[in-house]
Protein backbone atom coordinates (compact mmCIF):
# COMPACT_ATOMS: atom_id res chain seq x y z
CA UNK A 1 0.00 0.00 0.00
CA UNK A 2 1.77 3.57 -1.18
CA UNK A 3 1.89 6.18 1.13
CA UNK A 4 -0.44 8.75 -0.91
CA UNK A 5 -2.10 11.72 0.44
CA UNK A 6 -4.95 9.97 1.08
CA UNK A 7 -3.53 7.30 3.74
CA UNK A 8 -1.95 10.85 4.99
CA UNK A 9 -5.35 12.54 5.50
CA UNK A 10 -6.51 9.41 6.80
CA UNK A 11 -3.68 8.84 9.60
CA UNK A 12 -3.29 12.87 10.45
CA UNK A 13 -7.08 12.78 11.21
CA UNK A 14 -6.68 9.57 13.49
CA UNK A 15 -3.69 11.16 15.31
CA UNK A 16 -4.70 14.35 15.11
CA UNK A 17 -8.24 13.18 16.67
CA UNK A 18 -6.18 11.04 19.27
CA UNK A 19 -4.12 14.73 20.02
CA UNK A 20 -6.92 17.42 20.21
CA UNK A 21 -8.76 14.33 23.23
CA UNK A 22 -5.87 15.24 25.39
CA UNK A 23 -6.37 19.28 26.22
CA UNK A 24 -10.32 18.81 26.81
CA UNK A 25 -9.61 15.80 28.88
CA UNK A 26 -7.65 17.58 31.29
CA UNK A 27 -9.80 20.12 31.10
CA UNK A 28 -12.92 18.36 31.81
CA UNK A 29 -11.66 16.62 34.65
CA UNK A 30 -10.10 19.55 36.57
CA UNK A 31 -13.64 21.12 35.88
CA UNK A 32 -15.45 18.50 37.01
CA UNK A 33 -13.15 17.92 40.27
CA UNK A 34 -13.49 21.63 41.30
CA UNK A 35 -17.43 21.71 40.69
CA UNK A 36 -17.72 18.73 43.29
CA UNK A 37 -15.44 20.55 45.73
CA UNK A 38 -17.69 23.44 45.74
CA UNK A 39 -20.41 21.80 45.76
CA UNK A 40 -19.29 19.92 48.56
CA UNK A 41 -18.47 23.12 50.30
CA UNK A 42 -21.29 25.01 49.47
CA UNK A 43 -24.47 22.67 48.62
CA UNK A 44 -27.23 25.73 48.75
CA UNK A 45 -25.01 27.23 45.71
CA UNK A 46 -25.02 24.03 43.69
CA UNK A 47 -27.48 25.44 40.92
CA UNK A 48 -25.31 28.04 40.14
CA UNK A 49 -22.47 26.34 40.47
CA UNK A 50 -23.81 23.65 37.86
CA UNK A 51 -24.71 26.23 35.47
CA UNK A 52 -21.46 27.38 35.14
CA UNK A 53 -19.96 24.04 35.24
CA UNK A 54 -22.02 23.45 32.30
CA UNK A 55 -21.03 26.46 30.48
CA UNK A 56 -17.05 25.74 31.13
CA UNK A 57 -17.62 22.39 29.51
CA UNK A 58 -19.84 23.51 26.84
CA UNK A 59 -16.83 25.59 25.95
CA UNK A 60 -14.23 23.38 26.77
CA UNK A 61 -15.26 19.77 24.58
CA UNK A 62 -15.90 22.27 21.51
CA UNK A 63 -12.12 22.30 21.61
CA UNK A 64 -12.16 18.77 20.92
CA UNK A 65 -15.43 18.91 18.74
CA UNK A 66 -13.30 21.97 16.38
CA UNK A 67 -10.54 18.60 16.09
CA UNK A 68 -13.21 16.26 15.26
CA UNK A 69 -15.06 18.39 12.20
CA UNK A 70 -11.56 18.63 10.86
CA UNK A 71 -10.52 15.16 11.02
CA UNK A 72 -14.12 14.59 9.36
CA UNK A 73 -12.72 17.21 6.59
CA UNK A 74 -9.72 15.27 6.75
CA UNK A 75 -11.29 11.88 5.87
CA UNK A 76 -14.18 12.95 3.31
CA UNK A 77 -13.86 15.62 1.64
CA UNK A 78 -9.80 16.15 1.21
CA UNK B 1 -19.61 15.82 2.35
CA UNK B 2 -20.88 12.16 3.34
CA UNK B 3 -21.26 11.06 -0.50
CA UNK B 4 -18.07 9.46 -0.41
CA UNK B 5 -19.50 6.98 1.83
CA UNK B 6 -22.14 5.86 -0.42
CA UNK B 7 -19.42 4.71 -3.80
CA UNK B 8 -18.00 2.92 -0.88
CA UNK B 9 -21.01 1.41 0.87
CA UNK B 10 -20.99 -1.84 -1.39
CA UNK B 11 -17.13 -2.70 -0.25
CA UNK B 12 -17.89 -3.24 3.52
CA UNK B 13 -21.45 -3.48 5.92
CA UNK B 14 -19.34 -1.16 8.49
CA UNK B 15 -19.57 2.02 5.67
CA UNK B 16 -22.85 0.71 4.56
CA UNK B 17 -24.49 1.15 7.79
CA UNK B 18 -22.92 4.77 7.93
CA UNK B 19 -25.16 5.26 4.51
CA UNK B 20 -28.07 6.61 7.30
CA UNK B 21 -25.55 10.21 7.66
CA UNK B 22 -26.54 10.71 4.14
CA UNK B 23 -28.89 13.52 2.70
CA UNK B 24 -31.32 11.44 0.32
CA UNK B 25 -33.83 13.25 -1.94
CA UNK B 26 -37.17 12.21 -1.75
CA UNK B 27 -38.78 14.55 -3.85
CA UNK B 28 -36.36 16.77 -6.82
CA UNK B 29 -37.44 19.56 -8.25
CA UNK B 30 -35.30 21.34 -11.37
CA UNK B 31 -32.24 23.25 -10.26
CA UNK B 32 -32.56 27.15 -9.93
CA UNK B 33 -29.21 28.09 -10.62
CA UNK B 34 -26.81 26.73 -7.60
CA UNK B 35 -29.59 26.29 -5.69
CA UNK B 36 -31.50 22.92 -4.46
CA UNK B 37 -35.41 22.86 -3.76
CA UNK B 38 -35.43 19.43 -3.36
CA UNK B 39 -36.74 18.12 -0.70
CA UNK B 40 -34.89 16.11 1.27
CA UNK B 41 -35.10 13.65 4.11
CA UNK B 42 -33.67 15.97 6.06
CA UNK B 43 -36.27 18.93 5.61
CA UNK B 44 -39.17 16.28 6.46
CA UNK B 45 -37.43 15.30 9.64
CA UNK B 46 -37.06 19.15 10.57
CA UNK B 47 -40.68 19.51 9.78
CA UNK B 48 -42.02 16.57 11.62
CA UNK B 49 -39.96 18.03 14.52
CA UNK B 50 -41.36 21.65 14.05
CA UNK B 51 -44.79 20.30 14.24
CA UNK B 52 -44.23 18.05 17.19
CA UNK B 53 -42.93 21.00 19.11
CA UNK B 54 -45.78 23.22 17.78
CA UNK B 55 -48.60 21.02 18.23
CA UNK B 56 -47.28 19.89 21.81
CA UNK B 57 -47.44 23.37 23.22
CA UNK B 58 -50.42 24.72 21.12
CA UNK B 59 -52.46 21.30 22.49
CA UNK B 60 -51.10 21.91 26.05
CA UNK B 61 -51.89 25.97 25.67
CA UNK B 62 -55.74 24.91 24.56
CA UNK B 63 -56.16 22.36 26.85
CA UNK B 64 -54.70 24.44 30.54
CA UNK B 65 -57.03 24.66 33.05
CA UNK B 66 -57.35 25.79 36.45
CA UNK B 67 -56.39 21.88 37.80
CA UNK B 68 -53.50 21.56 35.46
CA UNK B 69 -53.13 17.75 33.99
CA UNK B 70 -49.92 15.67 33.24
CA UNK B 71 -49.48 17.62 29.74
CA UNK B 72 -49.83 20.94 30.80
CA UNK B 73 -47.89 20.19 33.85
CA UNK B 74 -45.14 19.14 31.25
CA UNK B 75 -45.60 22.23 29.43
CA UNK B 76 -45.47 24.82 32.44
CA UNK B 77 -41.95 23.13 33.71
CA UNK B 78 -40.30 23.45 30.35
CA UNK B 79 -41.95 27.30 30.11
CA UNK B 80 -40.72 27.97 33.67
CA UNK B 81 -37.13 26.08 32.95
CA UNK B 82 -37.10 28.95 29.90
CA UNK B 83 -38.35 31.86 31.62
CA UNK B 84 -36.72 31.14 35.02
CA UNK B 85 -33.16 29.00 34.59
CA UNK B 86 -32.27 29.77 31.21
CA UNK B 87 -33.29 33.58 30.46
CA UNK B 88 -33.22 34.55 34.42
CA UNK B 89 -29.84 36.22 33.64
CA UNK B 90 -31.10 38.48 30.78
CA UNK B 91 -33.20 40.25 33.14
CA UNK B 92 -36.00 42.43 32.29
CA UNK B 93 -34.56 43.67 29.29
CA UNK B 94 -34.27 40.54 27.43
CA UNK B 95 -38.13 38.84 27.99
CA UNK B 96 -39.12 39.24 24.98
CA UNK B 97 -36.48 36.85 23.86
CA UNK B 98 -38.17 33.74 26.25
CA UNK B 99 -40.01 32.38 23.21
CA UNK B 100 -36.78 32.45 21.01
CA UNK B 101 -34.82 30.68 24.02
CA UNK B 102 -37.52 28.22 24.73
CA UNK B 103 -38.22 27.56 21.27
CA UNK B 104 -34.09 26.55 20.14
CA UNK B 105 -34.68 24.52 23.33
CA UNK B 106 -37.82 22.52 22.26
CA UNK B 107 -36.93 22.48 18.90
CA UNK B 108 -33.14 21.20 19.58
CA UNK B 109 -34.22 18.25 22.04
CA UNK B 110 -37.16 16.80 19.77
CA UNK B 111 -34.82 16.72 16.63
CA UNK B 112 -32.85 14.92 18.80
CA UNK B 113 -34.66 13.06 20.08
CA UNK B 114 -36.36 11.75 17.07
CA UNK B 115 -33.39 10.99 15.68
CA UNK B 116 -32.43 8.61 17.90
CA UNK B 117 -35.81 6.63 17.75
CA UNK B 118 -34.97 3.46 15.10
CA UNK B 119 -36.69 4.01 12.08
CA UNK B 120 -36.88 1.62 9.26
CA UNK B 121 -35.32 1.88 5.90
CA UNK B 122 -38.71 3.30 4.33
CA UNK B 123 -38.54 6.00 6.17
CA UNK B 124 -35.28 7.21 5.38
CA UNK B 125 -33.84 7.88 8.71
CA UNK B 126 -31.95 11.08 9.32
CA UNK B 127 -30.81 13.58 12.05
CA UNK B 128 -31.34 17.29 10.71
CA UNK B 129 -28.47 18.36 13.99
CA UNK B 130 -26.07 15.93 12.41
CA UNK B 131 -25.94 18.22 9.40
CA UNK B 132 -24.10 21.65 10.06
CA UNK B 133 -26.39 23.59 7.80
CA UNK B 134 -29.42 22.80 10.65
CA UNK B 135 -27.70 24.06 13.12
CA UNK B 136 -25.35 26.56 11.54
CA UNK B 137 -28.72 28.32 10.29
CA UNK B 138 -30.28 28.29 14.24
CA UNK B 139 -26.53 30.08 15.32
CA UNK B 140 -26.72 32.45 12.55
CA UNK B 141 -30.41 33.43 14.05
CA UNK B 142 -28.93 33.56 17.58
CA UNK B 143 -25.74 35.70 15.82
CA UNK B 144 -28.37 38.10 14.11
CA UNK B 145 -30.29 38.35 17.44
CA UNK B 146 -27.54 39.55 19.78
CA UNK B 147 -25.45 41.98 16.93
CA UNK B 148 -29.22 43.75 16.49
CA UNK B 149 -29.31 43.84 20.21
CA UNK B 150 -26.27 45.36 20.61
CA UNK B 151 -26.25 47.91 17.93
CA UNK B 152 -29.96 49.12 19.08
CA UNK B 153 -29.77 49.27 22.86
CA UNK B 154 -25.74 50.68 22.57
CA UNK B 155 -26.09 52.40 19.01
CA UNK B 156 -23.05 52.16 16.71
CA UNK B 157 -20.59 54.07 18.39
CA UNK B 158 -21.13 52.71 21.65
CA UNK B 159 -21.22 48.91 20.80
CA UNK B 160 -17.73 49.41 18.58
CA UNK B 161 -16.69 51.46 21.96
CA UNK B 162 -17.20 48.37 24.19
CA UNK B 163 -15.06 46.34 21.73
CA UNK B 164 -11.92 48.20 22.64
CA UNK B 165 -9.94 48.55 25.95
CA UNK B 166 -12.41 48.76 28.88
CA UNK B 167 -12.93 51.93 30.85
CA UNK B 168 -10.05 52.91 33.34
CA UNK B 169 -6.94 51.96 31.38
CA UNK B 170 -4.14 54.94 31.04
CA UNK B 171 -4.77 56.42 28.08
CA UNK B 172 -0.97 56.38 26.79
CA UNK B 173 -1.05 52.45 27.59
CA UNK B 174 -4.74 52.10 26.40
CA UNK B 175 -5.16 53.40 22.69
CA UNK B 176 -2.07 51.71 21.16
CA UNK B 177 -3.25 48.08 22.91
CA UNK B 178 -7.05 48.86 20.56
CA UNK B 179 -4.77 47.55 17.90
CA UNK B 180 -5.47 44.23 19.12
CA UNK B 181 -8.32 44.41 21.33
CA UNK B 182 -10.71 45.30 18.82
CA UNK B 183 -9.50 43.16 16.16
CA UNK B 184 -9.59 40.10 19.29
CA UNK B 185 -12.91 41.19 19.90
CA UNK B 186 -14.22 41.27 16.21
CA UNK B 187 -13.28 37.67 15.74
CA UNK B 188 -14.77 36.52 19.24
CA UNK B 189 -18.05 37.66 18.06
CA UNK B 190 -17.61 35.35 15.08
CA UNK B 191 -16.61 32.66 16.80
CA UNK B 192 -19.41 32.36 19.33
CA UNK B 193 -21.60 31.07 16.30
CA UNK B 194 -19.24 28.88 14.91
CA UNK B 195 -18.99 27.51 18.18
CA UNK B 196 -22.29 26.88 18.82
CA UNK B 197 -23.24 25.16 15.61
CA UNK B 198 -19.65 22.99 15.61
CA UNK B 199 -20.43 22.21 19.18
CA UNK B 200 -24.36 20.87 18.32
CA UNK B 201 -23.35 19.43 15.15
CA UNK B 202 -20.41 17.57 16.78
CA UNK B 203 -21.90 15.80 19.68
CA UNK B 204 -24.67 14.52 17.95
CA UNK B 205 -22.97 13.20 14.28
CA UNK B 206 -20.28 11.82 16.95
CA UNK B 207 -22.39 9.40 19.01
CA UNK B 208 -24.86 8.27 15.60
CA UNK B 209 -21.01 7.61 14.00
CA UNK B 210 -20.38 5.44 17.50
CA UNK B 211 -23.80 3.89 17.39
CA UNK B 212 -23.76 2.50 13.56
CA UNK B 213 -20.11 1.61 13.51
CA UNK B 214 -21.27 -0.44 16.16
CA UNK B 215 -24.10 -1.54 14.16
CA UNK B 216 -22.42 -2.18 11.09
CA UNK B 217 -19.73 -4.42 13.34
CA UNK B 218 -23.12 -6.57 13.53
CA UNK B 219 -23.49 -7.12 10.78
CA UNK B 220 -19.94 -7.45 9.42
CA UNK B 221 -18.77 -10.01 11.99
CA UNK B 222 -22.16 -12.20 12.60
CA UNK B 223 -20.60 -13.88 15.52
CA UNK B 224 -21.27 -13.80 19.43
CA UNK B 225 -18.13 -12.84 20.75
CA UNK B 226 -18.88 -9.23 18.71
CA UNK B 227 -22.54 -9.48 18.80
CA UNK B 228 -22.99 -9.64 22.78
CA UNK B 229 -20.72 -6.32 23.54
CA UNK B 230 -21.07 -4.35 20.43
CA UNK B 231 -24.91 -4.97 21.48
CA UNK B 232 -24.33 -3.80 24.69
CA UNK B 233 -22.65 -0.92 23.83
CA UNK B 234 -25.20 0.15 21.56
CA UNK B 235 -27.75 -0.11 24.13
CA UNK B 236 -25.85 1.67 27.04
CA UNK B 237 -24.48 4.53 24.19
CA UNK B 238 -28.08 5.21 23.04
CA UNK B 239 -28.98 5.88 26.73
CA UNK B 240 -26.42 7.98 27.07
CA UNK B 241 -26.94 10.21 23.56
CA UNK B 242 -30.74 10.62 25.47
CA UNK B 243 -28.93 12.66 27.97
CA UNK B 244 -26.90 14.15 25.41
CA UNK B 245 -29.65 15.32 23.72
CA UNK B 246 -31.21 16.78 26.52
CA UNK B 247 -27.44 18.24 27.78
CA UNK B 248 -27.10 19.77 24.02
CA UNK B 249 -30.46 21.78 23.64
CA UNK B 250 -29.38 23.16 27.07
CA UNK B 251 -26.20 24.22 26.43
CA UNK B 252 -26.86 25.69 23.26
CA UNK B 253 -30.21 27.86 24.65
CA UNK B 254 -27.61 28.36 27.50
CA UNK B 255 -25.16 30.00 26.04
CA UNK B 256 -27.52 31.64 23.22
CA UNK B 257 -28.86 33.09 26.55
CA UNK B 258 -25.15 34.19 27.55
CA UNK B 259 -24.28 35.80 24.39
CA UNK B 260 -27.50 37.90 23.82
CA UNK B 261 -27.06 38.97 27.63
CA UNK B 262 -23.45 40.23 26.95
CA UNK B 263 -24.64 42.20 23.84
CA UNK B 264 -27.58 43.91 25.58
CA UNK B 265 -24.87 44.51 28.69
CA UNK B 266 -21.63 45.09 26.27
CA UNK B 267 -19.82 47.16 28.30
CA UNK B 268 -20.31 46.82 31.63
Amino acid sequence: MAFDADTAARLAAGIGMGLATLGPGIGIGYLTGRTSEAIARQPEASGDIRTAFIIGMALTEALALYAFVIAIILIFVA
Amino acid sequence: MLLALAEEAAESKVVGALHELNVQTVISFPKLGPIDLSITNAVIYMWVSAVVVFLFFFIAAKRSKNEPEKLQTTAEIMLNFATGHLTGQIGEKGKKYYYLILTIFAYIFVTNIIGLIPKLEVLKPYTPTANINVTAGMAIVVFLVTQYQGFHRHGVGGYLKSWMTPPGVPKAIGVPLNVIFFPVHLMGEFFKPLSLSVRLFGNTIAGHLIILVMLGLILEFASAIVIIPAALFVIIMTAFEVFVAFIQAYIFSLLSVVYIESAIYAGH
